[in-house]
């Protein structure tokens, strides 16, 4: 009997073991980062998510070995970005893709570089990712200056005399913020009239902007513009409140929702028809060019998720062929050989052929992806697909 | 002048939606001699079960806060007497720790569930009333005119029941005594229950109201907990008459100190520091809060 048990014993055991090849198989661990849970922005990190496990089902082996893919939750929070990197450190990561919230890049390039842990980052935007430029730090999303400067020009270009901002307390929205106090305060619009820039600070946790916007309401000239320079609640609430006050959007005064969750659907479920006529930006529209590869990629997570992606999952999905590229060209999983293939390589991703600058000035341009772009649509009806909103600048991409 | 006023009606609005919170806790305190630190997720479940009753059920969105009150009050129930009865029957001897740890553990407990459950996305239960209503110079959304009145209504039945019913003497007497009550024949264990079961239906309450103008997600209760222990203190533990006039306080402070301090354009960011700097001068006055007593432990 006891004979018999031992050998079902191990009959079990060897069938557990051997039941997949991929098991005893050496994999190459990948790592990733996003924020999936609140306070940080969930409905951006989900689909970053899913991007990156997309692609890395597609890609299989780098190698010859296969992918794990170990996705951290860094909720927005900066500690927790450090925890989440030196986490997939101690799992034998050999590199790290993603990250949503430039307050928490930050926190992370700290540890990439410490732990020589190549890291490009899709989507947070603040100069200074780059501009520390660490040799193991990347980016494929626009900077703040590369993007806003630009906003600046259209903010002129539109007859806008009296600007005002509420900006979140971190450091993508500061960042934003210093941006616009630097191009627009004292500057002609194309009128010639000296445009004023005001901007009231608050924390993520704020959710009554009332005081403020009334605040905004009761200035004379009547705004313009009102820069909503927040992400995830905060930036629906601002949206709803300016709305409720009658503060925007009215004739006399736009909204502009500056952060990635006006692209959502969960935007139209919180701020209702408030959102029609608003503006937002972002770094993908059907105007800028269909390639066969968006089609796909859209497609492919369209059938998974039923929601149109946005530029954050498309930057997630590159990020990661990126990486994989990368390793492959450098024929190696070592961090310094991976920089090296890194600095070296041309993609042709989703959106567009992706490299690393290695100009040093300005500093955020080191290891930056000089071929980021974004977009500024206007929401036209309730419920519309940021897709089908219409593109208004820039204006050479008008139909 | 008219700045001032709009922001002095928008602080009333918001310190009666405190108020709200801030009494469940107060009742609770004065009741159990316990802070109920799960407080801001009940506030949280609160608003996602009155969410899901109106947007599921279609059940009329007012009618979802009670229902959700009525919820929170059972899951209210099963907490107390699953976690916190030990407290009373003599089976915990560190009963402050044992008290910090468990609430605070089912306040982790309970904002993760609603993450798995509910999702990690911001979400707006339907509106009480849409649009906006002018009242001269100002603008104020219909939903914020309804919920203070509704939350004004249930504050001022909550008064009357503590004031004036036998239930509420019990819970008064109770609060002060507890072995003289059970003397007098007043079942300590069921004011307990009673008294932890309303508390968190307040809060409750107050979430279900939220949902349609500061808008749901499980990590809703995190600020609103705090403020609620801040204005306890400040009212005075356990006073209810305090808690309530310790929320208008707040309110107010809150409003008009984010715009009409030194920099406007810094005022909101130290939004939360105006609460905590007005706690510290009034504990500085008057140590046991606005209208507290002597300090009571648990017996």
């Amino acid at each position: 009997m006891k004979k018999a048990l031992f050998v079902i014993g191990v009959a079990l055991l060897v069938a557990l073991l051997g039941g997949s090849s991929v098991w005893c198989q050496e994999r190459i661990v990948i790592g990733g980062v996003a924020p999936l849970s609140a306070p940080g922005a969930a409905e951006s990190g989900a689909e970053m998510k899913i991007a990156m496990e997309m692609a890395v089902g597609e890609i299989g082996k780098i190698l010859g070995k296969p992918i794990k893919l170990q996705v951290e939750d860094t909720r927005g929070l900066p500690e927790e970005g450090t925890a989440a990197m030196n986490r997939l450190a101690d799992a034998g990561a050999v590199g790290v893709v993603g990250e949503f919230h430039s307050a928490v890049a930050k926190a992370e390039i700290e540890v990439a570089n410490e732990r020589k842990l190549p890291l490009i980052v899709s989507e947070a935007w603040a100069d200074v990712i780059t501009g520390k430029q660490y040799p193991y730090v990347f980016r494929i999303a626009p900077a703040n200056s590369l993007f806003y400067t630009k906003v600046a020009d259209w903010v002129k270009s539109i007859g806008a005399k009296n600007v005002v901002a509420i900006v979140e307390n971190t450091d993508w929205g500061l960042g934003v913020d210093s941006v616009f106090n630097a191009t627009l305060p004292g500057e002609k619009n194309i009128n010639g009239q000296a445009i004023s820039y005001t901007s009231i600070v608050a924390e993520r946790t704020v959710s009554d902007f009332t005081p403020q916007l009334l605040m905004y309401k009761a200035m004379r000239p009547r705004p313009d513009l009102v820069m909503d320079i927040f992400t995830g609640t905060g930036e629906y609430l601002i949206v709803k409140q300016a709305a409720e006050l009658g503060l925007a959007t009215t004739r006399e005064t736009a909204i502009f929702p500056v952060g990635t969750s006006a692209l959502y659907p969960e935007y139209w479920e919180t701020v209702g028809e408030y959102g029609v006529f608003s503006i937002t930006k972002t770094g993908y529209h059907p105007l800028l060019g269909v390639t066969p590869a968006i089609m796909e990629f859209t497609k492919k997570f369209e059938d998974k998720t039923g929601k149109t992606p946005t530029f954050a999952a498309m930057e997630a999905y590159d990020s990661i062929y990126v990486l994989a590229k990368a390793i492959e060209n450098a024929q190696s999983t070592d961090g310094d050989a991976i920089v090296a293939a890194l600095e070296k390589i041309r993609f042709d991703g989703v959106l567009g052929t992706i490299w690393f600058s290695q100009e040093r000035k300005p500093d955020y341009m080191y290891h930056q992806w000089p071929g980021a772009k974004a977009v500024l649509i206007q929401y036209t009806a309730k419920d519309q697909k940021y897709t089908d909103a219409e593109l208004i600048w820039p204006a050479m991409l008008k139909p | 002048m008219e700045l001032f006023v709009a922001q002095a009606l928008n602080g009333l609005i918001i310190g009666l939606l405190y108020a709200l919170i801030a009494i469940g806790l107060s009742l609770i305190f004065s009741v159990l001699k316990i802070v109920n630190f799960a407080h801001g997720e009940c506030y949280m479940m609160g608003a996602f079960v009155s969410y899901y009753f109106s947007t599921l059920f279609g059940i009329n969105p007012m009618l979802s806060v009670f229902l959700s009150m009525l919820v929170v009050f059972l899951l209210g129930v099963v907490i107390q007497y699953l976690f916190l009865r030990p407290l009373y029957t003599g089976a915990v001897e560190r009963k402050d720790e044992y008290a910090i740890l468990i609430t605070f553990g089912l306040g982790v407990f309970l904002q993760n569930v609603a993450m798995s459950v509910f999702g990690p996305w911001t979400k707006k239960s339907p509106d009480f009333i849409s649009g906006i209503t002018r009242i001269g110079f100002m603008t104020v959304d219909n939903n914020r005119l309804a919920v203070s009145g509704v939350a004004l209504l249930i504050m001022v039945a909550l008064l009357v029941i503590i004031g004036k019913t036998f239930v509420g003497k019990a819970l008064r007497a109770v609060s002060q005594d507890r072995d003289a009550s059970a003397i007098v024949g007043i079942n300590p264990h069921r004011m307990n229950i009673l008294a932890f079961g309303i508390g968190v239906a307040l809060a409750g309450g107050a979430g279900g109201l939220i949902g349609p103008i500061f808008l749901i997600s499980p990590v809703m209760g995190i600020l609103p907990g705090i403020k609620s222990f801040v204005i306890i203190v400040l009212g005075g533990m356990g006073s209810i008459k305090g808690a309530i006039i310790g929320s208008l306080l707040l309110g107010e402070i809150e409003s008009l100190g984010s715009v009409f301090f030194l920099d406007p354009t810094r005022g909101l960011a130290y939004k939360n520091a105006f609460g905590v700097l007005l706690l510290a001068i009034v504990l500085l006055l008057k140590p046991t809060g606005l209208f507290g007593e002597k300090h009571v432990r648990m017996e």
